[in-house]
């Protein structure tokens, strides 16, 4: 009875550890589909700016107004000065939007708001005789952005564009090297922290051994306001006299802007607020905010837009196409190669010597990497035979190399039909060819089928035999030798060129619901296939 | 005695895998439109005979045949095409070996190989080979299932009837009951009666009640050698050779 409770106790155990392995095993498969696809659906960047997240819409009176088929939802100091000096001549690396520049100020528009002098407005700007004018323009051209006053009411085409213009700005001293690194960047909930008096020294942060000295900007000022609205508890922690405790020199109180400036420059360790462009900010050092970023990634544009920019703009709807295109040609040159030659190899060749290096070769090319046969496309395809980088030369590749896999599984698949049906077959009277052409190959359908579903999977994945053999373009493939990318190449240049993680991500959900699509649809016809033959 | 010319007459036949020897100077002839059972202990040679008479043994490699088979005075290995033989000496297997195809499919398979088209042809081939099975009120109504999809018992005989479809004039019969239930059995010799009136049959058989239900004559095989033939009920109540009578007697095989 001892025996049979500890054989029952092993198996238990056993059934156990299988189970766990599996869990694990199928847990694993899900976290990566669900991050591909998460990252895919969801954006989530960390970008560094040379400002904090306050945004205004009102620069001392004055506000920027764009068209909205811009799509630009807020822009840093930076970029609102650059759009009015040349830096940025078209939206692409401000919105993705391929429109150009038009900043249009009137008149009356103090230059010095910008930080800049009025010779310093680029070609791309245009003076208006008043702001009526300025925003009339806006309102009509796609790629416009307008300074206009503050009160001035909108058309429906136009939107306000909110700055951020604010800076965490300290004493040169917090920046200066130590210990052979500076303090160039923090996340902006150490800002917060700093700003909010948490912080006793600039070490808790990764700075110098310098006591933190917040300036606070005099009562009713504008950036006392920001300072309120970017660190609401501030304002409790000074008046609960946290700041006596422990350092009491933690926040330094100003009572005008000129104060409030000396403070900031003359006291080493000093930390505030400050804008960007203004006369005090070029004598402080500002720290670069990183924040993470989060919004929808893959959109439907995405999808029929074709890309443009090397992919920083525009969608992926030509490759889609292209990768497609690729997968047919690939699988109408290797589908019909590979089953015929598992055909001989099974049902004609005599089995002996011959066969076995045949086979034992098929394996080993089965094994090679692909960077390898794209060597080789490359040299062959492309140079010897003179075809030039382009779908053929892609496609050829890709067939030697899924070859291998085709011929294995379909041989796989034919050995197991069974020896009764092809005598069933002859024995009736019936040619070998009928016999393979009409029973053995319809009874291995579904095993050939699977087969062809992996091989398709490996080519609709490659990357390294494809990108000296097929090429990079992204244009709607137009010919047999015209060079083309697909999504996968697609994914690996702009990772590759540092366009975009996000795009890359996006890019992968699609690649990765296209085979999804693909294997649901092979499925269904195997079922098609098994239901009509009953197996 | 039989009157009537044999259908077959096989004369010092011997054959073999590669260097081994597996039948040893077989003679014997077949008479037309009765049940020949060959009876025999395993691997006494009785299923690669049966295989000589439709060429099934060409499939294999290395195999050599010295002798003459003489099918209605022909020599099979000389003067036919193995093609044409078969579809004149049909074959059904110990294993029922239905295509994955439809009941349909499967009993036009063979017309459609030998290049009969017309679906108003065909659709009568299917239900007249059915009916001559017995098996068409069973099947009538899921001709387009997949013939997979039939008991052990109707997958044999439907692909008996798949070999008739071929309107063949010989049936061999390899084993045919031995993966069925009694009932099926029982089916399939009933079955056997009704075809001898328009075929020759010839069966190899395990099981020797079998024989001596079904058959007009019974070959006895030993180790590659046919060691007696005769009426059956002959071979059965006089045995005129010692071991044929140890066998029928049960004290071994």
């Amino acid at each position: 009875m001892g025996n049979l409770a500890s054989r029952q106790r092993a198996q238990t155990a056993a059934k156990f550890l299988i189970r766990i392995a599996a869990i694990l095993t199928i847990a694993m498969l899900f976290l990566i589909i669900g991050f591909i696809l998460y990252r895919g659906f969801w954006s989530s960047n960390q970008m560094e700016y040379p400002v904090i997240s306050i945004s205004e819409t009102n620069m001392d009176g004055w506000k920027a107004v764009a068209n909205r088929k811009n799509k630009a939802t807020e822009l840093t100091f930076d970029q609102l000065r650059g759009l009015f000096t040349d830096n940025y001549i078209d939206w692409v690396n401000i919105s993705s939007r391929d429109y150009d520049v038009l900043a249009l100020y009137p008149a009356d528009f103090p230059a010095p708001i910008l930080g800049i002098s009025r010779a310093d407005f680029g070609a791309f700007t245009q003076e208006c005789s008043d702001w009526n004018e300025a925003l009339a323009m806006c309102a009509s051209t796609p790629g416009a952005v307008a300074m206009i006053p503050v009160s001035a009411e909108l058309p429906a085409t136009c939107e306000e564009l909110p700055v951020r213009r604010t800076i965490f700005a300290v004493h040169p001293s917090v920046t200066e090297m130590f210990d052979n690194h500076m303090l160039r960047s923090l996340p902006e909930t150490d800002m917060h922290s700093v700003l909010s008096g948490k912080v006793r020294s600039w070490t808790e942060v990764g700075g110098p051994d310098l006591p933190v000295r917040v300036v606070l900007p005099p009562e009713g000022s504008p950036l006392a306001q920001a300072l309120a609205s970017y660190v609401p508890d501030a304002a409790e922690t000074i008046t609960a006299g946290v700041n006596d405790a422990g350092s009491p020199e933690l926040f330094m109180h100003t009572g005008s802007m000129v104060e409030y400036e000396t403070a900031l420059l003359s006291t080493p360790g000093s930390v505030g607020l400050s804008y960007s462009g203004s006369p005090v900010s070029g004598s402080l050092s500002a720290i670069r905010a990183v924040r993470t970023e989060q919004g929808p990634n893959l959109s439907f544009a995405f999808l029929y837009e074709a890309p443009k920019m090397s992919g920083k703009i525009g969608g992926i709807s030509t490759i889609m196409i292209n990768t497609l295109v690729m997968m047919l040609v690939t699988i109408l040159v290797s589908g019909p190669l590979g089953i015929l030659a598992a055909v001989y190899l099974v049902e004609y060749a005599k089995q002996g010597v011959l066969v076995r290096i045949l086979r034992l070769s098929i394996e080993t090319l089965a094994g090679i990497p692909s960077i390898i046969f794209g060597l080789f496309g490359m040299l062959f395809f492309v140079n010897i035979l003179g075809w030039g980088i382009g779908l053929i030369s892609g496609v050829l590749t890709l067939t030697l190399m899924i070859l291998p896999t085709i011929i294995r599984t379909s041989e796989e698949a034919l050995k197991t039909v069974a020896q009764g049906l092809r005598e069933g077959s002859l024995a009736l009277g019936a040619t070998k060819m009928q016999t393979v052409l009409r029973v053995v190959l319809p009874a291995a359908s579904s095993g050939i089928l699977t087969g062809l579903l992996l091989a398709m999977g490996r080519a609709v994945g490659e990357t390294a035999a494809l990108i000296f053999t097929m090429g990079s373009s992204y244009d709607l493939v137009s010919g047999l030798t015209s060079s083309t990318r697909t999504l996968a190449v697609h994914i690996y240049l702009i990772i590759a060129e540092g366009i975009s993680l996000g795009r890359a991500f996006a890019t992968a959900t699609v690649l990765i619901l296209i085979i999804l699509f693909m294997n649901t649809v092979a499925t269904k016809i195997i079922g098609r296939f098994n239901s009509r033959s009953g197996t | 005695m039989s009157t009537s010319t044999p259908k077959f007459s096989v004369s010092n036949l011997d054959l073999f895998y590669g260097q081994c020897q597996a039948l040893f100077g077989i003679s014997m002839d077949i008479d037309p439109n009765s049940v020949t059972a060959l009876i025999g202990p395993s691997g006494c040679g009785k299923s690669t005979f049966l295989r000589v008479f439709n060429r099934m043994n060409d499939l294999i490699d290395g195999v050599k045949i010295t002798g003459s088979v003489c099918y209605d005075g022909m020599d099979v290995y000389s003067d036919f095409d193995p093609i044409d033989l078969r579809q004149k000496i049909g074959m059904v297997f110990q294993k029922p070996n239905p295509f994955p195809m439809s009941v349909r499919d499967n009993i036009a398979y063979g017309p459609r190989v030998h290049g009969t088209t017309g679906k108003k042809e065909l659709e009568e081939i299917v239900e007249t080979c059915i009916r001559k099975v017995g098996l068409w009120d069973e099947v009538k109504d899921r001709l387009n299932k997949s013939a997979l999809s039939l008991s052990g018992g109707q997958q044999q005989r439907l692909c008996i009837a798949r070999s008739l479809a071929v309107a063949p004039d010989v049936l061999l019969m390899d084993e045919p009951t031995s993966a069925l239930d009694p009932i099926s059995t029982g089916k399939i010799e009933d079955l056997l009666q009704e075809l001898k009136k328009s075929y020759t049959i010839i069966i190899v058989t395990h099981n020797m009640q079998q024989a001596g239900r079904v058959s007009d004559k019974t070959a006895f095989f030993l180790n590659g050698v046919m060691v007696e033939m005769g009426e059956t009920r002959q071979i059965f109540f006089t045995p005129t050779d010692k071991r044929t009578e140890n066998y029928i007697s049960g004290r071994f095989g």
